[in-house]
């Protein structure tokens, strides 16, 4: 009987407390409608300076105990309490008589509401203090600060990270009310008041991230590029001085724009293939492995053949006979696939793990990525020379910047740092974030040279437009075309500048990342290069740095030459229209067609043409000849992907057996001749493609 | 003193160390159970700076003076017992009808007597009760022996309990009148009542009891029709909201699932001592005494809970074996009766704090805090324990 007892008890515990646990813990959550959860005051988010970048404020919410407000003068206090809060009486009447022991009345009240109701003096009626976030300069810094959603919850950038820091605990208003299961003779309220949350202290300073906002709008405007960053890091601590993206958005008031741009922060999210401000990374691997010295001479006849490809310069006709920081000036792509492929891929690798490209650099934000290298046991020499002028490779804005602070920092990579201190409500410091060495990646001596070598390149190079006045800077520019679906696709770049000023003692280093800018200019040398000096010169003169007498203006500004990037026009005549056109747009022309018809007939200019990017080609259409629906014409196919021949030859009635893979080069049936529908074409195809950075 | 020195060897240690660790653990929850939460008060002042010891120490006190109740048990022959049974069960009927007429009043149930100087010794009679009337009533069973085969034979028995057991049903006490039934069911198996007689009469009276619940609540909710019921509306309430306490999740159900999610919170380790948030958010109510199970099975999680049950299932297995080996009937009786009570009593605690049996004020035996329930069960405990030191052969 006993035992039967005691197995009948066990039973129903081993059921409440291992099966059933986690529902009965959901619904403890639930049943609380008697334990009103009362916000905390969110913790403020400082500038390095101690500027409130975001703070909340205090708003009153009014609620009531209903059981307390007598039967007789229900009617009479929703008459009050409706007039105070503006509201409709007969909704706070069924508010005043529903059956639970709290009700809110409305939350988050203006003043005026407030204090009307305060003047009441209701039985069962109080007011308590909930928060509102508040974004002092509107979207300043809008993607590191994110926001927080309207239940005191950080959603996104720091507010979501430092949530737990930021939140504070939440109060209660508890409520004793049953007759049944209480023995205190009155009803009785217990207010357990919210612990308010900590406060941040940013590294970022509002000035400056005033500056880089100001200039990513000069950006927006002049070259309406997809996205747009600028990150500016202090070298010596690896504190993020300002970080500001394009498009942006405005936290107090996310909901009117698209997840796409609050999400995620192009600046720690975004990849791409650096182009030439990865240059800084190879000389740096090279300089300190001694795979080149500053003297070195290299020639450039305008290209560089590697495993059977072209590697062209950007500059036509090559640079001819150039030292090593000629090479670095010219931004020379032969001298710098050189100077890689006598490196070496293990060395080259080793470098690229150590400046940590592999790796996420740890900064406080969600959603960093971590960019893509081509696995080292895969790599080719092709690869290792492409990789030396910074394709092949892609990269995160922000690996890329602290990489490259680096090498100003006398070659000790640091990690960096967005959040300088945690302090409690009171401004007492809790937690204290100090630089954090990651490691020596290269030499004190290499870092020296390589910065009297970026030196150059804003002196005398391609970096000219990035002077700063008064300090001089230091820096690389970069092109790189954007990568899509797996090929380069033309017109598409990224233009950037990585830069440090002043150049002798670098206070602040900078990137500059404009991805697809629209319009005629697209080298990171016209569209990055001056938006870093307005920065810096900005900057440096904000943070009282002495200017230096003796830097010197270089003379000329970098004048650009038409970019001298030359296309070959397809042979399109007998493609199907549509086919054509899409041809021709996915490549950079500008497409005109004329007449009637599906079959293209003639075009101007003839296939085979060399042209500049961007070039119009008119197309002129014609009807099928007479037969040909049963014996089309065979198009020129060279140059085509497997699957555009494919689908090419397929619209006309025809088959491919396809050989190798790449790009068409050759084809069993001559273009223009006549074959019978359902005939099966073998079309050859080899790896090739050309392309060019500057 | 010899004697009585030789017979203190007879002690049975083992209920005596489980009573200790059952009495000690209690006090250790009580603590948690009363501790100040932290809450602050909003409108009234909430009494600040209370001692947070204060119901700890007042257990202690308890506890003391229950120990020295059982000391004395241990010193009597329990045979005198039989000399005094009328007087105890006039004393039974003088003290439950004068908590009706003089009674204190809680929750709308007189269940108290204040005596003393500003009359801080309050009392719970119907507890004392429990113990004089299986007292009572194993005399009358010794005296009866062979003469309970026929329904006939029971009738007085239900009534020599039945007077007591009205007099607390009007209090009223739903839960202590139950367990006099349970106590009396239980005597009268063990005095040798056909086992199917005492079932067909306890299905019977369940069956009926059960009908007549739920034609009341049907005809009040179909005929508009108040069928009349011997009990209040808020127990009647209380007895059946078990059975779907989401019904009135913040009325009649609240403390069956206030006490099942804190039970449920626990998990297997519990959620640490002292850190229940049931508890600590006073949300449990009658969280020291009634459903102090539930800040253990909260607390101490099932591991705590399960070793709670075994303990008193030592001391539940201790006192049948005391029963079994009692020198006499009347020994019998008087083990089996106090069996009959703790076994009642964790049932229906226990069973309340999770969700299987109404909810009845009972507290659970040596652990809930309450004055009158630790003595009478102290006592009852030093009955047993010197039926025990006076048995025929040594155990075991």
């Amino acid at each position: 009987m006993a035992s039967a007892v005691l197995l009948l008890l066990i039973f129903r515990l081993v059921w409440l407390q291992l099966v059933e646990g986690d529902k009965l813990r959901a619904e403890a959550q639930e049943i609380r409608m008697r334990d009103v959860p009362v916000e905390a005051k969110r913790g403020i988010i400082f500038d390095c300076k101690g500027n409130e970048l975001t703070s909340s404020v205090s708003v009153d919410s009014a609620y009531a105990f209903p059981p307390q407000i007598k039967d007789e003068d229900r009617r009479q206090t929703a008459d009050k309490i409706a007039y105070a809060l503006d509201m409709d009486k007969e909704d706070v009447y069924k508010k005043l008589t529903q059956n639970v022991g709290f009700v809110w009345l409305k939350r988050r009240l203006d003043r005026e509401s407030a204090q009307n109701l305060k003047e009441l003096k209701l039985d069962g009626v109080a007011l308590v203090e909930e928060n509102k976030r508040f974004y002092r300069q509107e979207s300043l810094a809008a993607h590191v600060l994110g926001f927080a959603g309207d239940d005191n919850q950080g959603l996104t950038g720091l507010e979501s990270v430092y949530d737990h820091e930021l939140k504070g605990k939440p109060g209660r208003i508890v409520i004793e009310q049953d007759a049944l299961g209480d023995d205190i003779p009155k009803a009785m309220h217990k207010y357990i008041p919210p612990v308010p949350g900590n406060n941040l202290v940013l590294t970022i300073d509002q000035n400056i991230q005033f500056f880089v906002e100001r200039e990513l709008d000069h950006i927006v405007e002049k070259h309406q590029p997809k996205l747009a960053v600028i990150i500016v890091m202090n070298p010596k601590t690896g504190e993020i001085l300002a970080m500001g993206n394009r498009p942006t958005f405005a936290p107090g008031d996310w909901r009117q724009y698209p997840q796409s741009i609050w999400d995620r922060n192009p600046s720690v999210w975004y990849t791409y293939e650096p182009g030439s401000t990865f240059k800084i990374i190879t000389a740096a691997a090279a300089l300190e492995e001694g795979a080149v010295r500053t003297s070195d001479t290299f020639y450039d006849p305008g290209s560089i053949k590697v495993a059977d490809r072209n590697i062209r310069c950007w500059y036509d006709g090559g640079h001819g006979s150039q030292t090593f920081e000629e090479v670095c000036q010219n931004s020379c792509n032969p001298g710098f696939v050189t100077v890689g492929l006598r490196l070496g891929k293990d060395k080259f690798y080793k470098y690229i793990s150590a400046f940590g490209f592999t790796r996420k650099t740890g900064i406080c934000l969600s959603g960093e990525e971590i960019g893509l290298q081509i696995p080292q046991n895969e790599v080719t020499d092709l690869n290792i020379a492409t990789m030396s002028i910074g394709q092949s490779i892609a990269v995160t804005p922000i690996q890329l910047v602290t990489a490259a602070a680096a090498v100003a920092n006398g070659g000790v990579l640091l990690k960096p740092i967005l959040v300088k201190a945690i302090t409690d409500p009171d401004g007492k410091e809790i937690k204290e974030f100090k630089p954090e060495e990651v490691r020596q990646v290269i030499s004190e001596n290499t870092a020296k040279t390589l910065m009297s070598l970026l030196t150059g390149v804003v002196q005398k190079g391609s970096g000219k437009n990035a002077f700063v006045d008064g300090y001089g800077a230091a820096g690389k520019t970069g092109t790189a075309q954007v990568v899509e679906r797996g090929g380069y696709v033309s017109g598409k770049y990224v233009a950037s500048f990585m830069g440090y000023a002043p150049a002798d003692d670098p206070q602040i280093a900078a990137l500059v990342m404009v991805a697809e800018p629209t319009g005629s200019e697209y080298f990171g040398s016209q569209v990055a290069a001056p938006a870093f000096k307005a920065v810096a010169q900005d900057t440096l003169r904000y943070l009282q740095v002495p200017e230096r007498p003796q830097v010197e203006k270089p003379k000329l500004p970098f004048v650009y030459e038409q970019p001298k990037l030359k296309v070959t026009v397809p042979n399109l005549e007998h493609f199907p229209a549509e086919e054509a056109k899409n041809i021709l747009l996915n490549t950079g022309f500008v497409v005109q067609s004329r007449g009637d018809g599906t079959i293209v007939g003639s075009q101007v200019p003839k296939g085979g043409v060399q042209v500049t990017d961007g070039t119009t080609v008119i197309l002129e259409l014609r009807l099928l000849e007479p037969g040909e629906d049963n014996e089309p014409t065979v198009p020129d196919l060279r140059g085509l992907t497997i699957k555009e021949a494919g689908g090419i030859l397929e619209k006309l009635g025809l088959h491919i057996k396809p050989l190798g893979t790449g790009f068409a080069f050759a084809q069993q049936s001559l273009p223009g001749s006549r074959v019978a529908k359902g005939t099966t074409i073998t079309v050859e195809f080899k790896e090739e493609r050309e392309r060019s950075g500057q | 003193m010899l004697e009585q020195n030789i017979l203190f060897k007879k002690l049975d240690r083992t209920l005596l160390i489980a009573i200790t660790i059952i009495i000690l653990l209690g006090l250790v929850i009580i603590y948690s159970a009363t501790k100040p939460s932290g809450l602050l008060p909003v409108a009234e002042a909430l009494s600040t700076g209370d001692d947070p010891f204060a119901y700890v120490k007042k257990q202690m006190f308890f506890v003391l003076f229950g120990i020295g109740m059982m000391i004395m048990m241990l010193y009597i022959q329990y045979e005198d017992l039989l000399k005094h049974v009328k007087f105890l069960y006039v004393l039974n009927l003088i003290i439950l009808g004068a908590v009706l007429i003089v009674g204190d009043s809680t929750l709308g149930a007189q269940r108290w007597i204040a005596i003393g100087p500003n009359q801080i010794f309050r009392f719970q009679p119907s507890e004392f009760s429990k113990l004089l009337i299986i007292i009572c009533f194993a005399a009358y069973l010794n005296s009866r022996s062979n003469m309970l085969n026929r329904l006939r034979d029971l009738l007085p028995c239900f009534v020599y309990i039945g007077v007591p057991a009205l007099l607390i049903l009007m209090q009223p006490d739903l839960g202590t009148a139950l367990v006099f039934l349970a106590i009396m069911f239980g005597m009268l198996f063990i005095a040798g009542a056909r086992p199917w007689l005492l079932s067909g009469i306890i299905a019977g009276g369940i069956g009926t009891a059960s009908l007549w619940i739920w034609a009341h609540f049907w005809l009040a909710a179909n005929r508009g029709f108040e069928l009349w019921i011997p009990i209040k509306d808020y127990q009647l309430k209380r007895l059946v909201i078990f059975l779907d306490p989401w019904q009135e999740p913040f009325d009649a159900g609240y403390n069956v699932i206030q006490s099942q999610i804190a039970i449920g919170q626990g998990g297997f380790w519990g959620r640490g001592l002292f850190n229940g948030s049931q508890t600590y958010g006073d949300f449990l109510p009658f969280q020291k005494n009634d459903f102090i199970f539930s800040v253990v099975g909260e607390e101490l999680g099932f591991i705590g809970a399960f070793l709670l049950l075994v303990l008193f299932f030592v001391v539940i297995y201790r006192g049948i074996l005391i029963a079994i080996n009692a020198r006499d009937r009347f020994g019998s009786l008087l083990a089996t009766g106090i069996v009959s009570m703790l076994v009642v009593h964790v049932l229906i605690n226990v069973g309340m704090n999770i969700g299987i049996m109404p909810v009845t004020g009972i507290p659970l035996p040596m652990f809930s805090y309450g004055g009158s329930s630790m003595i009478t069960n102290l006592t009852a405990l030093g009955l047993l324990l010197n039926i025990n030191m006076r048995r025929k052969k040594i155990l075991f």
